[in-house]
């Protein structure tokens, strides 16, 4: 299975590469969805419950994302869209119950959580739980060595990986203390979003799974975090992003959108559907199937 | 050193390099046999006193320690699980044994940083008050209702004291390290000649921090270097006495690796007058018994006492910490947190934590906290955490809580490419590491940080896992 670590870009040869303006990104994923990108995940009738209760929440969803897509889902408060993220990548409140997932060709069911993250898949967390104890810079070096390690890249000290994470920082215009400080412990609500972005710009991703990365951020720092996705995915990378919201997908510019509702992908479209939702709701949007 | 006096001039003539019961001094346990309920008691205590060296005149503190010991363990039994204190403490193993005194406490290498301590090196301007002889006394052979079988026990037995007294005023800037390992090579015993002996010392400290004064102690006991297998059985019985003067600060280092077949049981007993601040920070990792009774008794008000603690079971041991805070003066501060990770069937760790916020100790602010780690499904933790207050106007909080890992945490290291066993790892430890940051010097941290690692790391030790 191949396995990518984000290529380095340095933050004078970006801008050329890549129009800091959105538009640019959508000429790009046109070129390659108009060449066929091959599907990198493939959902099929996808059921899962929660462990404890039993109680079924994805009731069955289909999604296919091809390499160099731009997708987001969006959907009412509760209807499983956080769900559908964290299932994808193993977590173990949720037990599968029916359906497959297929990630670049291979069954991810299968997969350990940590196996999934090193094929190339990586969920930002609507809700990142604090780690009281273990620092930001420590729990990054550990990760981005898993990743080498993989590669059969030789794993390198704290010290070597320093110019490595600063660089990364930068990208995400974080300030260098919070490589100091324990992981999450005590960040507002768009330093968390701000650190998951840190970590896909240290570990990158062939698919990104965003989940409400928008929530709780200021507009400059969702400039932000708009411009680092940019530049660390680059066009052949997916990308499946959650948002309630229109700033991002206009920032972004998904090439699908998909309704969720009661488990399950409700409508798919373009971006002309959001404007649907923000004239008539949710309710008549998923209704028009 | 051990025996002598660290501080120039403070007392060096008051307790001789070694002691003995003199003559005059022997208490004759078998005439006073009748008022005991417990002959095994009897018989060690004689086993004891029949070890030590004897010399010159027993030196009037000794001899008063020894006395007051004595009588003490005339009415003390042998506890058994019956007796609250050692409820869930099973002692059994140390009664099994053949216990052989140790003539010597074992020996402590008292280090510091320089030969003396850097504040001393010139002979002071004014010359300093040693201790007399009958306030040594004093204070030595003060007693509490809480002191038990093993304090009167280290008392007739220990063949001498290693007195710290810090003199008024004076600042000591490097830490005092006392380093204690076990004493099986001093004896001519080869292991294969008894199974079931057990080599018995009895370290005891005295520090008495004088007004103004500020002292760092570190005590350490470890196991001998060879004993790489955890294979030496021996029972330490230390106890530490600390007198804290007005406005002084003693912080306290206490760092527990005793060989898994070891007992270790120890005392700290710490007096804090007005305004003085004890600080203690403990990880014990080490014994198949390793308790720790720890007393803290407030003399004045304005004291300042923190408590933090972490215990580790890693094989079949017992953890046991005993602590009670006694605050009977004004706005008194004390912060305790206790921690303990137990990661084996049938390891065990007791805590039983009680402070005591009495009729005149208002405006005292006490914490406490206490949180479990337990790692195997058969692991046991007893945890008592106990804040009896009396005075109606204090802040007190305390809270308990014991769990497994959380799932959440571990996913986001597994959502990151980090396994899970290494999550787990990173974890406990850093679970532990709270209390191991609070050590006050890196030296210390880095050499604990790695001993835990090591015992949590079960390739390093396949034994204990
Ligand atoms: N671990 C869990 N335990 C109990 N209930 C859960 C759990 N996970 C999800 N649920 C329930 O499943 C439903 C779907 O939750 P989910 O978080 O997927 O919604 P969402 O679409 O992401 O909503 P939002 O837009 O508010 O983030 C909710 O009713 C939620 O309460
Ligand atoms: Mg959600």
């Amino acid at each position: 299975m191949a396995l990518s670590l984000p290529t380095h870009c340095s933050p004078t040869v970006a801008p050329l590469r890549r129009s800091p303006k959105p538009t640019l990104r959508r000429v790009n994923r046109r070129v390659c969805v108009a060449s066929g990108g091959s599907p990198l995940l493939q959902v099929n009738d996808l059921r899962a419950k929660i462990v404890e209760s039993n109680v079924e929440i994805l009731h069955g969803v289909n999604l296919t994302v091809n390499q160099g897509e731009v997708h987001a889902i969006m959907g009412k408060n509760g209807s499983g869209k956080s769900t559908f993220a964290k299932v994808l990548v193993g977590h173990p409140d949720y037990e599968v119950t029916g359906g497959s997932v297929v990630f670049k060709g291979e069954d991810l069911l299968e997969m350990e959580p940590e196996e999934r993250s090193l094929a190339g898949l990586f969920m930002s967390f609507q809700s990142p739980v604090e780690i009281p104890g273990v620092s930001n810079d420590e729990f990054l070096v550990m990760a981005y060595n898993a990743r080498r390690k993989k590669l059969g890249l030789p794993e390198l000290g704290p010290l070597e990986c320093f110019s490595y994470l600063m660089e990364k920082l930068e990208l995400v215009n974080m300030k260098p203390d919070f490589l100091n400080r324990n992981v999450n412990e005590g960040f507002s609500g768009g330093e968390r979003k701000r650190n998951e972005i840190l970590q896909l710009a240290v570990l990158g991703a062939d698919l990104a799974i965003l989940d409400e990365i928008d929530s709780g951020l200021d507009v400059d720092a969702l400039r932000d975090v708009a411009n680092a996705v940019h530049r660390i995915l680059t066009p052949e990378k997916s990308l499946l992003m959650i948002t309630h919201y229109r700033r991002i997908l206009d920032l972004l510019n998904p090439t699908h959108v998909h309704v969720m509702d009661k488990g399950k992908i409700a409508r798919t479209g373009d971006l002309s559907i959001v404007e649907a939702i923000e004239a008539d709701g949710y309710e008549t949007v998923s209704a028009l199937t | 050193m051990s025996g002598t006096a660290l501080f120039p001039a403070a007392c060096s003539g008051v307790i001789p390099r070694r002691t003995s019961k003199g003559k005059a001094s022997s208490v004759s346990v078998q005439s006073l046999q009748a008022f005991t309920s417990d002959p095994y008691v009897l018989e060690l205590a004689e086993t004891l006193e029949e070890s030590l060296p004897s010399t010159t005149p027993l030196p009037l503190p000794l001899h008063n320690l020894r006395h007051a010991s004595s009588q003490s363990l005339l009415s003390t039994r042998w506890p058994s699980r019956r007796d609250e204190p050692f409820r869930f403490t099973d002692l059994s193993f140390i009664r099994q044994s053949r216990i052989v005194p140790v003539p010597h406490p074992s020996p402590a290498s008292l280090t510091t940083a320089s030969p003396f301590p850097r504040s001393l090196r010139r002979p002071p301007l004014r010359p300093l008050l040693p201790l007399s002889p009958q306030r040594l006394s004093h204070l030595l052979s003060q007693s509490h209702p809480r002191h038990d079988l093993f304090w009167s026990l280290n008392g007739i037995a220990a063949p001498d004291v290693t007195l710290i007294h810090v003199p008024p005023n004076c600042h000591v800037d490097t830490p005092i390290h006392l380093h204690y390992t076990p004493p099986h090579a001093t004896t001519t015993t080869t292991s294969s000649s008894a199974s079931n002996t057990m080599h018995l010392s009895n370290p005891r400290v005295l520090v008495v921090v004088e007004k103004g004064a500020h002292v760092e102690i570190i005590e350490e006991f470890s196991k001998a270097n060879d004993d790489d297998e955890n294979e030496s059985s021996y029972w330490s019985n230390a106890a530490f006495e600390a007198v804290i003067g007005e406005g002084a600060s003693l912080t306290h280092s206490y760092i527990q690796t005793q060989s898994f077949r070891a007992a270790h049981i120890k005392w700290t007993s710490v007096r804090q007058e007005a305004s003085s601040s004890y600080k203690l920070t403990e990880v014990s990792s080490g014994g198949k018994l390793g308790r720790h009774n720890l007393h803290i008794q407030q003399l004045g008000p304005d004291t300042v006492t923190e408590l933090s603690t972490l215990q580790l079971s890693v094989a079949d041991q017992t953890q046991d910490l005993h602590s009670s805070l006694v605050l009977d003066h004004p706005r008194g501060y004390s912060r305790q947190l206790h921690k303990c990770i137990v990661t084996h069937s049938q390891g065990q760790a007791v805590f039983d934590g009680n402070i005591k916020v009495n009729r005149y100790a208002q405006q005292t602010d006490a914490g406490q906290l206490t949180r479990s780690l337990l790692l195997e499904p058969r692991a046991t933790v007893n945890v008592k955490p106990n804040l009896q207050i009396v005075a109606d106007d204090v802040k007190c909080s305390h809270g308990a809580a014991i769990s497994d890992l959380e799932q959440s945490q571990l996913l986001y290291f597994q959502a990151r490419g980090i396994d899970i066993e290494t999550a787990r790892r990173v974890l406990i430890f850093a679970f532990g590491g709270e209390v191991i940051d609070k050590f006050p010097y890196s030296s210390i941290r880095e050499k604990v940080r790695s001993q835990i690692k090591n015992l949590l790391d079960p390739s390093s030790d396949s034994s204990s896992f």
